[in-house]
């Protein structure tokens, strides 16, 4: 699978602003957090369903990158270091504020809702909603890899587990949703029609 | 066309979320596609995939400042940087020593240059302290009501806490508004109407309204007060607070 999702020049220009946070650059801090905040805060948000939670994760990640950017190495893409960052930052907040229980893939779970979605907002909503009855696991794994587009092997390096065990965490997800929500199963054609066309 | 064996599909199957979005090596994405085009199940799975993929891409409803939760994440790392020194443990002997020389005028004097230099360092740090302990000084907490007054055009606004995301998003559609700003480190929004632009001036009848159909609503825990005009008189009963 690709390795390279964000364009070299801005990988290079990311890896620039790290390098001069280690050296304490507050500029260059305020424009990675800029850049990172946009997209953090709309997939957290969806993670958590709560603002606060989502600043609280973006802030601690950014703390650490902060505390820590003398260290990278430029072994890994920035953004998936920060995202690294991120995610354990993300489940330790879920699992000690008690939002989110880990559940048990094989109890049963009625479907949340038996109507067809009128139109896309409404389906994203319904999505919105079954996502979070997903392990923290999998629901960062729909978001990395729908939302944010990283390929199998980045989203591994950025939970910091194997490819299969992406893929796995995925197949597992895709199933889920696909019970909470029937009408995923049978997509209606002009839900689909409109998202091509916009 | 190739034979497709049961674990092409299998791995087919699971590369579809990434042959939606475009993030497979173009060898894997040959092979797949290859499948797909054989398979009414991956072909079927593979459009569910694209469902998905294009709604969790849509454009957000709600735009995130990043402004107040940098300011709040610089504050924490310069309390940190701040942190005082641990004290210094006491040296018993050397208050000993003093005490004998306080006994003893003789070997008590110092000279006046090192003197007017101990005093010159005191005043400088107690000038340097002086805005720390203002700071002690003041309440260890802020209010809504302390909050930076509101541009023109801008309505400040903070939901109850345990307001879910989707709560708020609909709120703010049934009452016609859309967030233009926040939230700042006390939760605060900044809203306007839906179809206006922020930088009417003015106080709109709209925006009046607006303010109405907020503050009459529970969840809202504080509406900035709009100041009344003459011809409008208690136009500010709209924005009471809960």
């Amino acid at each position: 699978m690709t390795e390279t999702y964000r364009g070299a020049a801005a990988v290079a220009h990311e890896t620039q602003l790290i390098a001069r946070i280690a050296e304490g650059d507050r500029r260059a801090f305020e424009e990675l957090y800029t850049l990172y905040h946009r997209r953090m805060a709309r997939f957290l948000t969806r993670l958590t369903r709560r603002y606060e939670l989502a600043e609280e994760v973006i802030n601690d990640t950014f703390w650490v990158v902060w505390r820590k950017a003398g260290d990278f190495r430029g072994d890994s893409q920035p953004s998936t270091w920060i995202l690294g960052i991120a995610y354990r930052k993300a489940r330790s907040a879920f699992r000690s504020a008690a939002r989110l229980a880990e559940r048990d893939l094989e109890t049963a779970t009625e479907a949340l809702t038996s109507e067809a979605p009128a139109n896309s907002e409404e389906l994203r909503d319904w999505l919105g909603q079954a996502l979070q009855q997903l392990p923290v696991e999998q629901r960062m794994a729909v978001e990395l890899c729908y939302e944010l587009g990283y390929s199998c092997e980045e989203i591994g390096t950025i939970m910091d587990c194997p490819p299969n065990t992406v893929k796995t965490r995925l197949f597992h997800a895709r199933a889920k949703l696909q019970k909470l929500l029937p009408q995923l199963a049978t997509p209606q054609a002009d839900i689909a029609r409109e998202n091509q066309q916009s | 066309m190739m034979t497709q064996t049961r674990n092409d599909h299998e791995e087919c199957w699971l590369q579809l979320p990434w042959l939606a979005t475009g993030r497979l090596s173009p060898g894997e994405r040959a092979a797949a596609e290859e499948h797909v085009r054989g398979c009414t199940a991956c072909a079927a799975e593979l459009e569910r995939q694209r469902l998905v993929c294009a709604a969790l891409r849509e454009p957000e409803r709600v735009t995130h400042a990043p402004g107040p939760s940098f300011r709040k994440l610089l504050e924490r790392i310069d309390a940190a940087g701040a942190a005082p020194a641990p004290e210094p443990v006491p040296d018993l002997g050397a208050h000993r020593a003093a005490r004998t020389r306080r006994l003893r005028p003789a070997a008590a004097w110092r000279p006046p240059g090192l003197a007017w230099a101990a005093t010159f360092v005191f005043a400088l740090g107690v000038g340097m302290l002086a805005p720390t302990f203002y700071r002690w000084s003041q309440p260890a907490y802020s209010t809504y009501t302390r909050a930076a007054p509101a541009p023109a055009g801008v309505l400040h606004i903070a939901f109850e806490r345990s307001l879910a995301v989707g709560d708020v998003e609909q709120l703010l559609r049934a009452a016609g508004a859309r967030i233009v700003e926040g939230p700042d480190r006390n939760g605060i929004f900044g809203v306007a109407p839906a179809e206006e632009s922020t930088d009417a001036g003015a106080i709109t009848p709209r925006m009046r309204a607006l303010a109405a159909r907020l503050g009459s609503d529970a969840r809202v825990r504080w509406l900035q007060p709009l100041p009344a005009t003459a011809a409008e008189p208690g136009a500010d009963r709209t924005a009471a607070p809960h």
